[in-house]
């Protein structure tokens, strides 16, 4: 439910692993940790895409993983950004010949944010995250001075 | 008609608040519903249920029937059931033959005793 654009929710992440070696996804964990602790931005990982503004996916994309990225891509409600995290979903990483493999992630949906690393730090995950709001609240009608107003409002 | 308010022992009902009630609740629902989503996008995947990026399977194949009730039950009497099923066959001809079988084995027994 939104009352209205200046009162918005905050932003949901669904995380999708397409074949990852689980490195990213441990990075992605520790997010949620004290130490890094993105809920005290309202960021939250969320069991449903459903649910989620954000699709955040790690991994090279694997034939069998191929469908459901794009089922789940599908089922993502709009306004969404899609974040790729990992060296292998940005461009297939070690796995890019392999013979299962598919990827990267660009290839089969679009890309809004690309976090390379093997595996990424929290803090590149973190800024890559605000990028991809950036781009949500510039679909969902604010316009540049706005967005300019709270990238300094977040960087004061 | 006279609507009154009916005293119970245990508390009371009055016809009048519970119509009141039922209007409220049914403003609150409608105000919360016209809130929701609107821009979802109609007759594609984003209306069907989300099965962990799988297909939804039809309804006829994840319905559960009355037959799964008994399953506990069949299986422990597997034993049992098993050489049943074989034996029935669904051939006439097999169902003609059991019946001349044991009337013969009964005729023995009678004619015996």
């Amino acid at each position: 439910m939104k009352l209205d654009k200046y009162l918005d929710r905050s932003l949901w992440v669904f995380h999708l692993n397409t074949g990852s070696c689980n490195g990213c996804d441990i990075e992605i964990v520790a997010l949620l940790t004290p130490r890094y602790d993105v809920e005290r931005f309202g960021i939250k990982l969320v069991g449903s895409p459903k649910h989620a503004d954000v699709l955040l996916v790690t991994g090279p994309v694997n034939r069998k993983m191929l469908p459901r990225l794009k089922l789940i891509y599908e089922q993502t409600p709009d306004p969404k950004a899609v974040i790729v995290v990992g060296t292998c979903g940005t461009s297939g990483g070690v796995f890019y010949d392999s013979y299962n493999v598919v990827g990267p992630v660009d290839r089969h949906i679009p890309v809004d944010v690309y976090v390379p690393g093997c595996p990424i730090r929290p803090e590149a995950i973190i800024n890559g995250v605000l990028k991809a709001w950036l781009k949500l609240e510039r679909l969902r009608g604010f316009s540049g001075a706005e967005i300019e107003k709270k990238i300094e409002e977040v960087s004061a | 008609m006279n609507i009154g308010l009916l005293e119970t022992g245990s508390g009371y009902w009055n016809a009048l608040i519970w119509i009141i009630v039922t209007v409220v609740v049914g403003i609150a629902v409608l105000w919360l519903r016209s809130k929701g989503e609107e821009k979802y996008k109609k007759n594609t995947n984003q209306t069907k249920p989300f099965l962990s990026g799988n297909p939804e399977v039809s309804k006829e194949d994840s319905h559960v029937g009355a037959s799964h009730i008994y399953w506990g039950f069949t299986e422990a009497l597997k034993k049992y059931y098993e050489p049943l099923v074989k034996l029935h066959t669904g051939d006439i001809n097999d169902y003609s033959g059991w019946i001349i079988l044991m009337m013969a084995i009964i005729f023995i027994i009678v004619g015996v005793s």
